[in-house]
């Protein structure tokens, strides 16, 4: 059968470029792994490998390509383009719903690994064939979870290109046996839509620099795995170096434009609150950083070389262990996910099988590592760096285990819940942590190798220990923070940025090539800062005193009624207007300050909008107006988003019941039915004439207890009923009534009434939070991509001076 | 006794620290019928919501006001001071976090789980079948 309006070429082409993609990255797997066997097989296998790794590249760029050329053209006969885009999606959104599905997600992935993998076979040199034989294997794993074939009956991946009438689901149901069914089923006119959340710029950018950062973790993985592979235990930690830094730099912004996307556009108010998905992608990146610090000890003293090896294979293990946390579904409840019977055992496979050879190789080569047999000496550098690596490895480790709850569930066959109080419990194992790291970040670069000279240590660190126990005074005096924990952590991150600030200044002489580990250093202290005088001091100042039970606020909104003016905080907040453009109703929120002259300043506008989104629902996205020193939260968590009529202001029907000379209650207000004139026309020739009129004379009274009528007729004429409708607009009540029927028996007649939507003023449900010095949280992640960067430029350059 | 041993022995120890961390602290799923054993003290209940019941968000309380089903298939009325979450009545299943009181459970958060790819593929078909008579 021939089906109308289908686009199938496309989908044959992008599933030819996935097979090829698929077979490509096998022989290049296989062809990297004979070359790197000998000379002799590398003179006959390195041209092949590379060219089929060039051909695999070729063909995801096509896969690519075509999955764009579906989405711009919305063929919603894709159940992927049906799925994530919809017709009036802008443009630039349009890059977003390439990524929002599983499919696009993992395309984006091997895309990257590809662009790594051309690097990798341009400056690997002598490793390049081991290292890319595992980079190969990577992407068959990956490719294959966008194949979407079946295998003896098991189906393997999911593509990209699948038409929603072949799913296996909708197998046989009676619209795929219509030719015309794209024309005639109401539901494929149009896609779903991009989930309105994720309609956000800072979801253009952060799924791109998150995913260079899983594919970057994958480089020093390979080459340890290389090392072990080809018993070349050593050489491998210069090379890895530059390529773990980039990986912490990627990772690391990709992690915190996460948060930033979190505070910008999600409602919970914050940038970071322990969820599974941000700890999964964070866990790596701590372990990545512990790593690299052993690296570097490595290089310097070449003590600890399993360890950094175990480390480095960790941080890739956890990337894969967070993906299938997050895609298999098993963060949710397995049961009834999607995703349950086919991508979640191949992720399980891909995890496994990376696991177990990981562990496998490890164990195997163990006893040939070099190892180092002397203590460290307690005041050495290497120690502390060794302990730090330990702490930052119990912060990953308390992180995953929480995280894995699920699985810990599902292993052991246990039925626990998470904590009630599960942000709570993280802070209280990752304050003290922090402040550990804290401190260690502050004193070990003063510590030498081998054996510190502690006069010296102390000369050097007595100035920052100092100004800074002088500083966090100072600064926990303005904030009022005096809590012991959080004033600790609070002098330890101001002692951190001081003395990595003076370590560059007075011992590495203010050089910039130098500066990478002071900067970066400084950027994470600031980090914490900013994290723990954001949150700790965070104040709801719409929140009301009342509570519900102990520690149970009862409401942290606040009601504003259009027009209306009310106190929070330091803040009168005012709702002036609201305006829908597009598909965003804006509202806009204004902030005044008291004049000690009395009278109000105006302060600030704010626009927290709705998006309306009839099929995944409604989606509201606060506002924020930043100052140097703090910020101002608004969002909406209620607003009335219906557009009215202007043409016809009535609304709300309501019937009523009413007999003569009684009265009822409608809408807080008496309405009495005065009197019911019945004018029968007997003078039946008239042309004009009337078979019966009946006329209702009401009567309302205001809270004032003012009194106001009209009238509301009901004409019968040629056995066709008519309704005049009466009008109240007077002494604040403004209604219509429209005298609807008579009920014979029951000796009353109905009345619909409507209510002016003047008489109910539009209002908003609004949270307000202050952020005092988040500003410094953002300056601190700034300087920390910054510092990483020049300490991997600083490498790289290394790596080439020491190659020539 | 070598100082990297002294460590490994510290890291050993606070390994098992966080294990029973999670342990003591996780709580235990429950139904409504328990948590009303111990009135006001705090549990986690999952429950389906029951959407030919009266789902009722009240803006200017804000409360959300609902009827969920246990897995012993009792129901209760579930009272949640806050505002109604985004495609509430789509959900399948609830995870409840509060109290049980004598009118109802009082929930401190709600955690939706969302009608996955799946299922809601399913739903379309159903409008599909219904909607196209021949």
């Amino acid at each position: 059968m021939e089906f109308i309006g289908e686009h199938t070429f496309i989908g044959h082409l992008g599933n030819a470029f996935t097979s090829v993609a698929f077979a490509a990255a096998f022989l290049a797997a296989y062809s990297f792994y004979k070359s790197s066997c000998n000379e002799t097989l590398k003179r006959i296998w390195l041209p092949v490998a590379r060219g089929s790794f060039y051909m695999h590249g070729t063909a995801i760029i096509g896969v690519i390509t075509c999955m764009f050329v579906m989405i711009y053209n919305h063929y919603f006969e894709y159940q992927y383009v049906w799925q994530h885009s919809s017709l009036e999606l802008p443009t630039h959104y349009m890059i977003s719903c390439f990524w929002e599905g599983q499919e696009g997600s993992f395309l984006l992935w091997i895309f990257w690994n590809i662009i790594l993998g051309v690097l990798l076979i341009k400056s690997a040199k002598s490793w390049e064939s081991s290292v890319l034989t595992i980079v190969s294997i990577i992407q068959v794993f990956l490719v294959s979870m966008i194949l979407g074939i079946y295998v003896f009956g098991l189906k393997i991946g999911s593509s990209p290109f699948d038409l929603i009438r072949n799913l296996e689901e909708n197998i046989g149901l009676p619209w795929t046996e219509m030719a015309n069914y794209l024309q005639v089923v109401p539901q494929f006119l149009d896609g779903r839509g991009l989930n309105p959340l994720l309609q956000n710029y800072w979801m253009v950018i952060h799924p791109p620099v998150l995913f260079l950062g899983f594919s970057l973790t994958m480089i020093p993985f390979t080459y340890v795995i290389a090392a072990l592979w080809k018993k070349n235990y050593t050489k491998w930690v210069k090379e890895a170096l530059p390529w773990t830094y980039a990986a912490i730099m990627v990772l690391g912004t990709g992690i915190l434009m996460g948060g930033a996307w979190a505070y910008e556009a999600l409602s919970f108010g914050g940038f970071w609150a322990w969820d599974p998905v941000e700890n999964s992608s964070l866990v790596p990146w701590i372990i990545l950083v512990a790593a690299a610090h052993l690296m570097l000890v490595y290089k310097n003293k070449k003590v600890a070389l399993p360890t950094t090896m175990a480390m480095t294979l960790l941080a890739f293990i956890l990337i894969i262990y967070s993906t299938y946390l997050t895609r298999s579904g098993i963060l949710g409840d397995t049961s009834v996910h999607a995703f349950a019977g086919g991508l979640a055992s191949q992720l399980l496979v891909y995890l496994l099988t990376f696991t177990f050879t990981t562990i496998v190789l490890f164990v195997v080569r163990y006893k040939n590592l070099p190892k180092d047999h002397k203590d460290d000496k307690v005041s050495s550098r290497e120690f502390w760096l060794f302990i730090a690596s330990m702490v930052l490895f119990i912060s990953a480790f308390q992180i995953t285990w929480f995280t894995s709850l699920p699985v810990i569930n599902k292993i052991f066959g246990t039925q626990m819940a998470p904590p009630l109080d599960a942000i709570a419990l993280y802070n209280s194992w990752q304050t003290p942590l922090a402040l550990l790291i804290v401190i260690l970040m502050a004193v070990t670069q003063y510590l030498s190798y081998t054996k510190t000279n502690f006069k010296k240590f102390f000369k050097q660190i007595s100035f920052s220990l100092l100004l800074s126990a002088v500083l966090s005074l100072f600064i926990a005096y303005t904030v009022n923070m005096w809590h012991i924990l959080y004033f600790s952590l609070l002098w330890a991150t101001v002692f951190a940025a001081l003395s990595n600030f003076e370590y560059w200044r007075k011992i590495l002489k203010g050089t910039w090539e130098h500066s990478g580990a002071s900067v970066a250093h400084i950027g994470f202290a600031l980090v914490i800062m900013g994290a723990l005088l954001s949150n700790a001091n965070k104040n709801i100042i719409s929140s009301n005193k009342g509570f519900i039970a102990k520690d149970f606020p009862s409401n942290e909104n606040v009601l504003l009624e259009k027009g209306d003016t009310t106190l929070m905080g330091n803040y009168y907040v005012h709702y002036k207007s609201d305006t829908l453009l597009g598909i965003n109703k804006t509202y806009e929120v204004e902030y005044f300050s008291l004049k000690e002259e009395g009278g109000f300043n105006y302060e600030f506008t704010l626009n927290p909008f709705i998006q309306l989104n009839e099929i995944m629902g409604n989606v509201a996205e606060p506002a924020t107006k930043h100052f140097a020193l703090y910020d101002v939260y608004t969002h909406l968590t209620y607003a009335d988003t219906d557009v009215h009529d202007e043409s016809n202001p009535y609304h709300h029907e309501s019937l009523i019941n009413i007999k003569q000379g009684d009265s009822v209650i409608y809408n807080q207000h008496f309405l009495y039915l005065d009197s019911l004139m019945v004018n029968a026309n007997t003078d039946l020739q008239s042309e004009n004439a009337l078979d019966v009129m009946l006329i209702a004379k009401l009567r309302m009274q205001n809270m004032q207890g003012e009194f106001s009528a009209t009238q509301s007729i009901y004409a019968v004429k040629n056995n066709a009923a008519q309704s005049f409708p009466g009008f109240i607009d007077d002494k604040g009540l403004k209604y219509k009534f429209v005298f609807d029927q008579v009920n014979p028996e029951a000796g009353s007649i109905q009345i619909k009434a409507y209510e002016h939507i003047d008489n109910e003023k539009p209002f908003i449900v609004m949270k307000a939070i202050i952020f005092p010095y988040i500003n410094v949280l953002w300056i601190g992640m700034i300087l920390m991509a910054i510092g990483t960067f020049i300490a991997m430029i600083q490498l790289f350059k290394n790596k080439k001076t020491l190659e020539s | 006794m070598k100082k990297t041993e002294i460590v490994l022995i510290v890291l050993v120890a606070l390994i098992i620290g966080v294990i029973m961390s999670l342990t003591f602290n996780a709580s235990t799923y429950i139904t409504f019928a328990d948590s009303e054993k111990q009135m006001g003290k705090e549990f986690t209940v999952i429950g389906s919501l029951n959407k030919e019941k009266d789902i009722r968000f009240e803006p200017k309380l804000n409360l959300l006001t609902f009827f969920a089903v246990d897995s012993l298939n009792n129901e209760r009325k579930i009272y949640y001071h806050d505002s109604k979450p985004q495609d509430f009545e789509r959900s399948e299943k609830i995870t409840m976090t509060g109290f049980a009181t004598d009118s109802g459970f009082v929930a401190r958060t709600i955690l939706m789980k969302c009608p996955s790819k799946y299922n809601e593929q399913q739903h379309i078909n159903q409008d599909t079948l219904t909607s196209l008579t021949y």
